[in-house]
């Protein structure tokens, strides 16, 4: 039998006669208990931080359903060739045996925050004393017209990694020259915003190398302007010429509809048919679980305190990563391993005398655009009037050498290696 | 002190071996040694959580695939006085720049106590 803090506080009559009797034996097995759901950048890091830097003064749990984590980052390299897809998937092996996390191979599927317990998909439950979310996003599949989680197999949208992805090179792979590729692209706030332009510019590169010089990309997008876009335009322009063109609201006026049966997409302005290949980003939103939890508005983001990443609505959860609203911060890997920091750093204060700092944050993202030709925007961020402000921005400028675009896809590469291992080693 | 337009960095991106601090000729770093008076060891505790903001790129292992440089068991006041470089915009690299420019002194110290004091794993 596993006694846990609240059975202790429950006091039942046998459990109230041990601590009597024992309670220095009983106290110690009441480890402050940390749950952490979902092994992604803010998850697995988030455990991992709390799990050794509490030097096993906590006991942390992390549910994560799938054997392996398969980035979504730098996935657009594995669809442009830099990458094989087995470079983008890792292990929890480590944070096992290194640092004494359990982890939980199943589902969570409800938070019961009444009694602070986690639900899982077989009927156990978890009891915490903080409970780390961070589910990452949900797809809003009927945020495009005529489309479905039914039809994401024919009009795939890549934003989730694994199967998805790897449909997205096989759709790829099968535009005959001369064909034309929609993407259509999120509206804000979703995970990665540079995202969909990388890959538009990973589909030139392979259509390129692959000799289907007249084939055409056309990006319809629901937002006025984009990720870098200052940067990527003139990009596209010298290495692609007219391959890419990026249509804005404006331009296509509005996403009308999609057909996946006969691969057209209607906007206000034209109709494309027979596309070769139609890529759906559809809007997102905070992962369900999150959402359930009451942590989110509908169809939205958790709000977080800005200087602990805790829930607005229940100071012992913190959401990290994609499913929260943090302000300035672009929902990236870099942002959720950052946040994760933060988090780690307050659970240990709370929960094992460690110190505690003020909050900062930090992000970057790297794009690749090309061989050798990879541009970056990221900032220094800190708590300001209840949000996650930026403090200081950066971003690649137009018309950059070679040396320094070749340097930046360096620095990105050896992010990969760094972040990865960060998270699972 | 210093001359602007220095480009302290270049031996950093042609690959120099993982385990040396990425200085550039031996005149230079005694001019960023000059310019970093002696002082007391940093904050350790300050600095393993303000590592962790490093260890996003930099790994704690010290390895390092060549676009990224290993930070670990370098020379404290070495390591303080790459930092304030970067905090000047005398090191080109908008990222360390931007990181630098809000870090403390005793941020600084506190990181060069910290990293310095790891060793570099094979």
């Amino acid at each position: 039998m596993t006694l846990t803090r609240r059975d202790l506080a429950a006091g039942s009559g046998a459990l109230l006669a041990a601590s009597t009797l024992t309670a220095p034996a009983v106290l110690g097995q009441a480890k402050p208990r940390v749950v952490v759901i979902g092994g992604g950048p803010g998850g697995a890091t988030a455990a991992k931080y709390i799990a050794r830097d509490a030097g096993g003064a906590i006991a942390v749990t992390l549910v994560e359903e799938d054997e392996t984590y398969q980035t979504c980052f730098h996935s657009n390299l594995y669809i442009g060739g830099f990458k094989p897809y087995d470079a983008l998937v890792h292990r929890y092996d480590t944070l096992v045996s290194a640092y004494g996390i359990i982890l939980a191979r199943t589902r969570a599927t409800q938070v019961d925050r009444e009694k602070k317990e986690v639900v899982l998909s077989d009927g156990r439950r978890l009891p915490y004393d903080r409970l780390v979310l961070s589910p990452g996003i949900d797809l809003k599949y009927d945020s495009v017209p005529g489309w479905s989680q039914a039809a994401e197999e024919i009009m795939p949208h890549g934003w989730k990694p694994g199967r998805q992805t790897q449909l997205i090179r096989e759709k790829l792979d099968a535009v005959p020259d001369g064909g034309t590729i929609v993407m259509i692209a999120p509206p804000n706030p979703y995970r990665c915003p540079p995202g969909p332009y990388e890959r538009a510019s990973m589909f030139a590169h392979v259509l390129m190398q692959t000799n289907r010089k007249q084939a055409k990309i056309v990006i319809l997008d629901p937002k006025e302007s984009f990720s870098k876009q200052g940067v990527f335009q003139p990009d596209w322009e010298k290495r692609y010429g007219a391959m890419i063109e990026w249509l804005g609201p404006k331009v296509h006026d509005g996403i009308k509809s999609v057909d996946p049966k006969t691969g057209t997409v209607v906007t206000g302005f034209e109709t494309y048919e027979n596309c070769a290949f139609v890529n759906v980003i559809p809007a997102q939103m905070a992962g369900q679980i999150a959402r359930d939890a009451g942590l989110a508005p509908a169809g939205g983001y958790c709000a977080i305190d800005p200087a602990t990443m805790k829930s607005t609505a229940d100071p012992s959860i913190f959401v990290l990563g994609d499913a929260c609203n943090a302000g300035d911060m672009p929902k990236s890997a870099f942002s959720a391993n950052n946040q994760a920091k933060v988090a780690a750093m307050i659970v240990r204060s709370e929960l094992a005398n460690g110190p505690s700092f003020p909050a900062r944050y930090l992000n970057t993202c790297w794009s690749l655009v090309d061989t050798d030709d990879a541009i970056k925007v990221g900032g220094r961020y800190e708590p300001r009037d209840g949000r996650i402000a930026a403090i200081d921005t950066f971003i690649s400028q137009p018309g950059e050498s070679d040396e320094v675009r070749k340097q930046t896809q360096a620095e990105n590469t050896a992010w990969y290696a760094a972040i990865t291992a960060d998270m699972f080693t | 002190m210093l001359r602007k337009g220095v480009r302290l960095n270049d031996g950093w991106r042609q690959g120099r071996d993982r385990e040396s601090p990425p200085a550039g000729s031996a005149l230079l770093v005694a001019a960023l040694l000059a310019a970093v008076p002696a002082q007391a060891a940093g904050d350790k505790a300050l600095g393993e959580y303000l590592s962790s903001e490093c260890t996003s790129c930099h790994q704690l292992s010290g390895r390092s695939t060549g676009g990224i440089p290993p930070i670990i068991g370098w020379p404290q006041q070495q390591f303080v006085a790459v930092l304030e470089a970067y905090g000047r915009k005398e090191r080109e690299n908008q990222v360390m720049q931007t990181i630098a420019a809000r870090l403390s002194r005793d941020d600084m110290a506190a990181l060069a106590a910290y990293f310095g004091a790891l060793t570099p794993k094979p």
